[in-house]
């Protein structure tokens, strides 16, 4: 015996002049046009192929590295400009901050930032005994204290902040810091830099 | 488009009677079941580790980076390759009206898949790997694969010899399209020198390399999981149905314009790489284009069930081919919206991409699946479908595991990216710990392990409704069927040149491969035979031995499953990690390891950045200078001792593959090496470190961690200047000076 189809197969009314004669294991076929949107997005898809294909590899279209510096460029941009606005010191924003629980977060921001390098408490380590008084930059006070901090020290492997942690943050900083001069902590670092008298 | 049929007097037609082979489609029906399980199993296991690292369990071979291989190639190869081979020999068969050609090809095919599965289950968590995504298995593998797959094509290509019906149908074509370049893709990919019965190097590099694994990767999924699925749903649909195929015009069109398109698509896997832009803009714009040619096979299925849509409520089968189809239809169209570079470039090494994978291979390829083995179980064992009930309350598990998949990866992908890219407005990155971005996605990763656990749980109402199905079964005699041989009462004259073709198999057959070979030889062949392709950089030099068997190390491990080596040219990235990479660097990297993945930060510009201790540490427990860090521990790296002897040869199989190490490096290359291991030794001690650390390969990942970019450091490069890139991580480092004092 042959395969037999278990029920009739269902054709629609409309589709009778679309059906093709061959069958396979029972399957047949219509044969009805393709979908009208279907035919114009694969062409539009096609086209716009060939049009960025060209454009980029023929007609100067920038390259991922040309478009890479162009952002770049800006990102600099805005760093420099930030810079410049900010690396002066302001007192008065500084006494705000004071007011406002700096030397509680500014220790915070010491442990999670500065701790590497210059211990707890700021007894030093890979950077400067910070409760001394002697000073390889800054000249303890909170104005120096704090371009250093913005500005960072390449010589002395000292970051520049400003690139890293916010303007509050740097203030906090600050602060906590110029709290720790002449504390000596124990176990402190070797004096480094000049003495400075208050 | 009939054509009227040459008349043959009746008398010298050739009546013939035959059977066909069932017992080998159940045999991979089981096997489908079976390792389906095992791959959706292993899949939640993963899962739940991003979202918990302790589910590691702490040893090797059930870490992530072992088991993400072995998820991968049991969920493409086991469970959707047997799933492949039980409905191409159903179907061909039939729609043929021939037997298999050869019984004894039937069982080698079947048994030898098994066991290259087992020989994959038992080596990938060992570590045996190559790895290069979904092609990890070893050399002596790839050739029994290759070798298995040679005689599954003598099998089906004798049968279409021995057939009854002049002309192929359309499910033929793409198993046809699938059986040829899933072997061409195989064989190329693979080529590798062993170093020894476990280990080998690919005989590529870096960009030719990437190049050649992604053309791979990306058609795996095209001539694995899509034509072969696409074969059987013109099948199964129309069967299940009962109506004829909406558009045999379409199904030519589409066929050839996927086939064709396809192949070239591979690039858009290496976007913002060093790839040469001409051909990440290939891979993007013939990714754009295999939308409609994707989508006329949905509409083709979907169509073809017109008028009996209250069968798609009632009969499982339908139910689920249909999901399916709607979810191919998804996915096929967020690929081509992924490739588009801009998108690329926020989804790229997210979780939206295996959101995206996930979409096809289980709302299309399980769903598919389910839907031919509601149609063949009860087939096969002469039976009703045990329960519509349990089978309707495995869709809705399924669907809704497959969606909370896809959300919670949009999610997760979408916003880390944003993070990642977040930059305040004084040009500083918002997100410069890489670990922040890490926590706030972990909910998803858990949302994600739990829709995963659904569609485990609906596969196993499924496994026990399809064992109920073949208990009630009542034995059948065996069916012989009667059909006249082929004669020339089936040659149609007139017929427009396309239905010719499908009477002429060979030549068809040889018009895929060239679709086919067309795109592959384009952008590849320029990669193998140009000088030119890559600039090489003198700065650049090759391994140490020490580092070679630390990236040994790394590769077998899988980091590359979670950490990518490429530094994409975008302001973000190169704030983050510093200068964008350089195809130079890559040049003696066998096998490249730029990873898809970034679930931990990239790590091409990691070298130098932290001290070896804090590596120590953090090999030996990440959270200890990385507070919510869900990498595993890698604990067994501190007892298990450098294999020095097999040094020397990994140095020579690195010259045969253009590695310019001189003889003497390769005769020197174990004293070089313990001398090495014995300078980083000596800085750990310092912190307390045992001296006898030396012997382990924790310090070998150490030595190749810490020369990962540093070659290219020393290179200006054109990027403009900038302030020194965010320090990563601080805690770490704290932890690592810590240590030191």
């Amino acid at each position: 015996m042959s395969e037999q189809q278990d029920t009739k197969l269902e054709v629609m009314a409309d589709e009778h002049d679309l059906l093709l004669d061959h069958a396979y294991d029972g399957i047949q076929e219509l044969n009805h046009p393709l979908p009208n949107w279907w035919n114009m997005i694969f062409l539009v898809c096609c086209i716009q192929a060939v049009g960025y294909w060209v454009y980029y590899s023929f007609m100067g279209g920038p390259t991922l590295k040309d478009e890479f510096h162009r952002d770049h460029a800006k990102i600099v941009a805005l760093q420099e400009d930030f810079k410049r606005q900010n690396s002066a010191f302001k007192q008065d924003y500084y006494d705000q901050m004071v007011a406002n629980d700096g030397l509680k977060k500014g220790a915070e921001v010491y442990e999670l930032n500065c701790l590497p390098c210059h211990a707890d408490n700021g007894r030093g380590d890979i950077g400067p005994n910070l409760t001394d008084k002697n000073w390889l930059i800054a000249k303890g006070t909170p104005e120096t204290l704090y371009q250093v901090v913005f500005n960072g020290s390449e010589e002395n492997g000292m970051p520049a902040w400003s690139e890293m942690i916010s303007q509050d943050e740097i203030y906090q900083a600050v602060i906590y810091v110029n709290s720790l001069k002449n504390t000596f902590a124990k176990g402190g670092k070797e004096p480094e830099g000049e003495l400075v008298e208050d | 488009m009939s054509s009227p049929h040459v008349n043959v007097p009746s008398s010298n037609r050739r009546l013939e009677t035959f059977t066909y082979d069932d017992h080998i489609v159940k045999l991979f029906v089981i096997a489908t079941i079976v390792w389906g399980a095992v791959a959706i199993l292993l899949g939640v296991t993963i899962a739940f580790q991003l979202a918990e690292w302790r589910v590691n369990m702490g040893i090797p071979w059930t870490t992530f980076g072992r088991l993400r291989p072995l998820h991968t190639n049991a969920a493409i190869f086991a469970f959707c390759g047997n799933a492949i081979f039980a409905g191409i020999y159903y179907s061909h068969q039939r729609l043929l009206k021939a037997r298999l050609f050869n019984d004894m090809l039937s069982k080698i095919h079947f048994w030898g898949w098994q066991g290259i599965i087992v020989l994959a289950a038992i080596t990938l968590p060992m570590g045996f790997t190559t790895g290069k995504e979904y092609a990890e298995l070893e050399w002596p593998i790839d050739i029994l694969i290759t070798l298995i797959w040679v005689i599954f094509a003598v099998n089906f290509f004798g049968t279409i010899i021995r057939r009854r019906e002049r002309h192929i149908y359309v499910a033929i074509w793409f198993y046809i399209a699938t059986i040829i370049t899933v072997a061409v893709l195989h064989i190329v990919n693979s080529f590798e020198i062993p170093v020894t019965l476990t280990k080998s190097y690919s005989l590529y590099s870096g960009v030719q390399d990437a190049l050649v694994q992604w053309w791979y990767g990306h058609n795996a999924v095209a001539f694995f999981l899509t034509t072969p699925f696409l074969g059987l749903m013109y099948y199964f649909i129309p069967k299940a149905a009962n109506r004829p195929v909406y558009s045999y015009r379409l199904s030519i069109i589409h066929f050839w314009s996927l086939v064709f398109i396809y192949i070239w698509a591979g690039p858009h896997h290496l976007l913002y790489t060093t790839l040469p832009e001409w051909a990440q803009t290939l891979g993007m714009v013939f990714s754009v284009m295999l939308w409609m040619p994707s989508w006329g096979g949905m509409i083709n299925g979907l169509l073809t069930l017109r008028g009996v849509w209250d069968k798609v409520r009632t009969e499982p089968g339908l139910r689920f081919m249909a999901t399916a189809l709607t979810f191919y239809g998804m996915s096929t169209f967020e690929g081509p919206l992924l490739s588009i570079k801009s998108v690329n470039s926020i989804a790229h090494f997210t979780d939206w991409i295996p959101g995206h994978v996930h979409a096809g291979t289980i709302g299309w390829n399980y769903m598919l699946i389910a839907g031919v083995l509601f149609y063949l179980v009860p087939k096969l064992w002469n039976a009703e479908i045990y329960s519509k009930k349990l089978a309707n309350t495995q869709f809705w598990l399924a669907t809704i595991g497959i969606l909370f998949y896809i959300v919670s990866m949009w999610i997760a992908g979408i916003s880390q990216s944003l993070m990642w890219r977040a930059m305040d407005d004084a040009g500083r990155l918002m997100y410069p710990n890489f670990i922040e971005t890490v926590i706030k996605i972990v909910p998803m990763y858990w949302l994600r392990a739990i829709g995963g656990t659904f569609v485990l749980i609906s596969f196993f109402i499924m496994i026990y409704n399809m064992i109920k199905t073949a208990r009630s079964g009542k034995k059948g005699e065996e069916v012989v069927y009667e059909a006249y041989a082929l004669d020339d009462t089936s040659l149609e004259p007139n017929a427009p040149t396309h239905r010719k073709l499908e009477g002429w198999p060979v030549i068809f057959s040889i018009l895929s491969f060239l679709a086919i070979f067309v795109g592959s030889a384009i952008e590849i062949i320029p990669s193998v035979i140009s000088d030119k392709y890559i600039t090489k950089i003198d700065a650049i030099k090759p391994y140490t031995p020490l580092e070679l068997y630390g990236r040994d190390v790394y590769v077998r491990e899988g980091c590359y499953t979670c950490h990518s080596q490429t530094v994409r040219p975008l302001s973000h990235e190169v704030l983050r990690y510093g200068k964008p990479s350089h195809a130079s660097e890559f040049v003696y990297d066998h096998p490249f390891q730029w990873g898809s993945k970034r679930t931990g930060p990239d790590l091409a510009r990691v070298g130098k950045k932290y001290p070896h201790m804090w590596h120590y540490k953090h090999f030996w427990d990440p959270r200890e200078v990385t507070a919510g860090s869900i990498m595993p521990r890698y604990t067994w790296l501190f007892d298990g001792k450098i294999d020095y002897k097999t040094l020397p040869k990994k140095l020579q199989v690195m010259q045969k593959l253009g590695v310019p190490y001189t003889d003497e490096e390769v005769q020197n290359s174990v004293a070089n090496a313990k001398a090495q291991a014995q300078g980083i030794a000596d800085e750990l001690a310092l912190s307390g470190v045992p001296a006898k650390i030396v012997e382990m390969d924790v310090v070998a990942l150490i030595s190749y961690m810490q020369r990962l970019g540093s070659d290219y450091a020393t290179v200006p490069d054109d990027t403009p200047e900038l302030a020194t890139p965010a320090v990563d991580e601080e805690t770490p480092v704290e932890a690592a000076v810590e240590e030191a004092q």
